[in-house]
């Protein structure tokens, strides 16, 4: 007989700063020792269906509760948020806010601070739980010197104590970069498997999350669950793309193919799939169509040859980097967190100099020129909207950076307008910015940047945090930048969608070095830079491999027809 | 992470490294309350002496402190100046008499007085200096946090402290991001090619940012705290607040001894307070 150890019975939620409720008529149960997925997108409610497990809701979120939810037997509106915190454990999103400890040791110590544990009982917990996340040997570590990845860890070891029954984990790959993430997902599975939690992972990366086994998944939009199934048939289903949720990238490779899929094909792993049934037709489909011709590249805007920088004189930032970026590409730059990706975008953007080597822009040498000249040709967006914008009325933002170049009125409100109309922001122009989504907010501040006409665009991690709808939503308007108006791109990222998806070259950076400068399906291709890169191999490769193709072509073949999909879509009137 | 002041983040290992908050607070508010209690140079200068032996005990971490030393040692003696501009014979008043060393003009004089007054005020300046530089270099702000726990201090109150020097260089690190997309959008930092108004109206402009991206933060901290336990019982446990040393046991005894010379010195200051302030010897 399976155990319950949380049950929604009729439940909805209202915040108390909301007409509408956020959840509606919630009816799921979650067994002990499960390992549940709860899917959906940005806004969908999955994050407050997760707060009202842990008890920030109706504790620190208050708002009204109709139903009823029982977490390992306790009715939550009867508890308090000290006792559901026995029971479920939480890892939080931002791994760095959540780390409060001034060390490892002490953060992994904190719960049992709260509890008046004795410190010579609490020593050897935290060198157990620390040796369980594979922590130990870093109890004295700093915050500052990790990585988000054991930032995670740490958090994870945090709630270990006490036996709680169940772990919560809220979008836990949102900060890690591919190689971390996989390494995540593992950590979690072990962890599941040796001490028999029940353990929910709030995510929207269905691919990531699949990379082990999961036992049930729930699909949640608007406010409702939409699908509560096994991964198997959740994939064979066309639900996902209507729900805002990206399917893993060869199930999608296999649906254009035209192959259909039945429960039971074991979908959720590729190592089982069995691809005999599938080769034919895989292969079939890719030489349907002659591969794309590399297109020509414009002249150089920015040359960047032999460029050392070190913030110290211990290690090198950049060590002998050297790369150009040309009129209307797209590129992409990756690698891991430290690698020297937001090195590079720093020296772009004049910021930081070479101290040795050097930087062209348009042919002359970048010395000459002040950040302030630089950023006429060079525009940089952050990856947090909410660290650029400064104006409280759109219009304002847009114009504030002519405003600081001092240009006449006139000119700002002609400018201004134009890059309204530009961004489709237009008919919002007065609008006070504190009303916006997210991606509204990222688009203003792409918009803010373009009053000065730059010729290249920085965009640091763009899509960090996003579903695959607001992705999407701000990854065409760029790409509508760079066909419609010839603007250069340079993501800095390390999501290999997007590289796949939107960028022609990619720079890869390792260690300070960059060690890879080429099309994004050879770069995908090549295992070495992967590993090196901290990068995740892409499950087109496996495909490939599996039905025999060579995996650069079959990349190539793959964006090639991803592209032509969405033009389609986009001519139809979509997104 | 080079803007973490000269803030100690690390345990070290030195004899004054080695021991507990408890006992570190319980230390510096004895050096403290002590300097500020007296103008007894018998008292002031032994102290001084101690708390330059504390400093460099720490050894390793002298080289931080060059700088703000340099800073204080020049402001002190810049004040003292300037008392002495205004009021030559200060020491009159204060230690009742002026022996003349020698005259500039009849109002600016030097007397022996003065001087001595002089000295003391600088010596008491120096030793407060001192032992809250050691204070500060030998604590942890986690120990901190523990030490005022230990001494009667609400552990939420302690929490403050903690939370704000752990979060003190993410909010630097959000500034000079902030900072750089701002240059980058043009705004002209340089003070030579700006005036001071519209410097510090683009510094508004940057702390706009700063706040919203702030307040996410302290409400995701929040959370990850109540989340963990935070404010469950009346009583709180400290990690970072290791056992009673032999080094805490021998300074239990030097701190109880300051704690009665206090009491000491504010008895003789209330039931038999001398006629001038600061004990002059040669009267």
């Amino acid at each position: 007989m399976k155990e319950p150890v949380i049950e929604f019975k009729d439940f909805s939620f209202r915040y108390k700063s909301q007409n509408e409720f956020t959840l509606h008529d919630i009816n799921l149960t979650i067994y002990a020792g499960e390992k549940v997925l709860i899917l959906g997108p940005s806004g969908s409610g999955k994050s407050t269906l997760g707060n009202c497990i842990n008890g920030l809701i109706p504790f620190s979120y208050e708002g009204e509760i109709k139903g009823s939810l029982k977490v390992s037997g306790i009715e939550t509106q009867n508890a308090n948020i000290f006792t559901l915190s026995n029971h479920v454990g939480t890892v939080l999103q931002d791994s760095d806010a959540q780390f409060v400890g001034l060390s490892v040791g002490e953060d992994i110590a904190f719960s049992l601070e709260n509890d008046a544990v004795p410190r010579s009982e609490m020593l050897g917990k935290v060198e157990a739980v620390a040796g369980v996340v594979g922590m130990e040997g870093f109890l004295g570590a700093l915050p500052y010197s990790l990585s988000g990845g054991q930032k995670q860890k740490v958090a994870l070891g945090g709630i270990m104590h006490n036996d709680v029954q169940t772990l919560l984990f809220d979008e836990p790959l949102a900060a890690l970069d591919p190689a971390m993430g996989m390494t995540a997902i593992d950590l979690i599975d072990q962890i599941q498997k040796a001490h028999g939690k029940t353990v929910l992972i709030i995510e929207h990366r269905l691919e990531d999350v699949l990379y082990r086994h999961v036992d049930r998944i729930i699909l949640v939009n608007d406010g409702r669950i939409q699908l509560d199934t096994t991964p198997d048939e959740l994939l064979c289903s066309d639900i996902l793309k209507a729900n805002g949720i990206r399917e893993p990238l060869y199930i999608s490779a296999l649906k254009n193919a035209g192959i259909r899929f039945t429960p039971g094909d074991h979908l959720d792993n590729i190592e089982e799939l069995d691809f005999d049934r599938y080769k034919d037709d895989v292969v079939k489909a890719f030489q349907s169509v002659a591969l794309s011709a590399a297109k020509p590249k414009g002249e150089k805007i920015i040359e960047v040859s032999h460029v050392s920088y070190g913030y110290n004189k211990e290690r090198l930032a950049l060590s002998d980097v050297s790369f150009d970026i040309c009129r209307g590409e797209k590129i992409s730059i990756v690698g891991k967190n430290g690698a020297g990706k937001s090195t590079a975008a720093k020296l772009i953007c004049g910021i930081i100099r070479p101290q040795s080597g050097e930087v062209k822009i348009n042919g002359e040498d970048y010395m000459a020129l002040s950040i302030r000249d630089i950023g006429c040709i060079v525009g940089y967006v952050m990856q947090n909207p909410n660290q650029m914008l400064v104006k409280d009325i759109i219009k304002d933002e847009v114009g504030l950076v002519m405003q600081l170049h001092g240009f006449a009125q006139e000119e700002i409100d002609k400018r201004t307008e134009r890059v309204l109309r530009m961004c489709d922001l237009y008919g919002m122009r007065n609008w006070p910015v504190g009303v916006l989504s997210y991606g509204q907010k990222k688009r203003i501040t792409i918009a803010s940047i373009l009053g000065l006409q730059p010729d290249v665009i920085i965009l640091d991690e763009p899509t960090a945090g996003q579903d695959y709808k607001r992705y999407t939503e701000i990854m065409s308007f760029i790409d509508e930048l760079n066909r419609d108006f010839g603007i250069t791109i340079v993501f800095i990222t390390h999501d290999m969608h997007l590289a796949i998806e939107y960028t022609d070259r990619s720079i890869v950076f390792a260690d300070s070095k960059c060690i890879a400068d080429d099309v994004v399906f050879k770069v995908l291709s090549n295992n070495e830079i992967i590993e090196r890169a901290n990068l995740k191999q892409t499950s087109l490769v496996t495909l490939a491999e599996r039905c025999g193709i060579d995996p650069e072509q079959y990349i190539h073949y793959f964006i090639d027809s991803e592209k032509a999909e969405r033009e389609a879509f986009a001519k139809e009137g979509g997104i | 992470m080079d803007d973490r002041l000269f803030i100690n983040l690390s345990p070290g290992s030195t004899y004054l490294d080695k021991l507990t908050g408890k006992t570190k607070v319980r230390l510096f508010f004895a050096f403290i309350i002590l300097l500020i209690a007296t103008w007894d140079m018998r008292i002031i200068f032994p102290t001084l002496i101690l708390t330059i032996i504390g400093l460099s005990s720490l050894h390793s971490k002298l080289k931080s402190v060059k700088a703000i030393t340099i800073f204080v040692v020049f402001t002190n003696l810049l004040n003292l100046f300037l008392i002495w501009i205004i009021e030559p014979d200060y020491g009159a008043t204060i230690c009742g008499g002026s022996t003349v060393l020698f005259q500039f003009t009849p109002f600016y004089i030097v007397t022996g007085e003065t001087m001595w007054y002089f000295l003391v005020r600088f010596c008491k300046m120096m030793a407060t200096f001192v032992a809250a530089m050691t204070f500060i270099q030998s604590i942890t702000p986690s120990e901190l946090a523990a030490g005022l726990y230990a001494n009667k201090i609400p552990y939420k109150v302690c929490m403050i402290v903690s939370i704000a020097f752990r979060y003190i260089p993410d909010i630097l690190r959000d500034f000079q991001a902030i900072k750089i997309s701002m240059q980058a959008r043009g705004m002209e930092l340089d003070a030579k090619k700006t005036t001071l108004w519209t410097r510090l109206k683009q510094n508004v402009l940057i702390l706009v940012p700063l706040i919203v991206t702030s307040f996410d933060r302290v409400g995701n901290i929040a959370n990850a705290m109540d989340l963990r336990g935070f404010g469950k019982n009346k009583t709180r446990t400290y990690y970072a607040e290791h056992e009673d040393g032999p080094g805490d046991r021998q300074m239990k005894i030097f701190y109880i001894f300051l704690y009665l010379l206090i009491l000491v010195v504010i008895a003789f200051r209330i039931f038999k307070p001398s006629e001038f302030e600061v004990w002059y010897p040669w009267s």
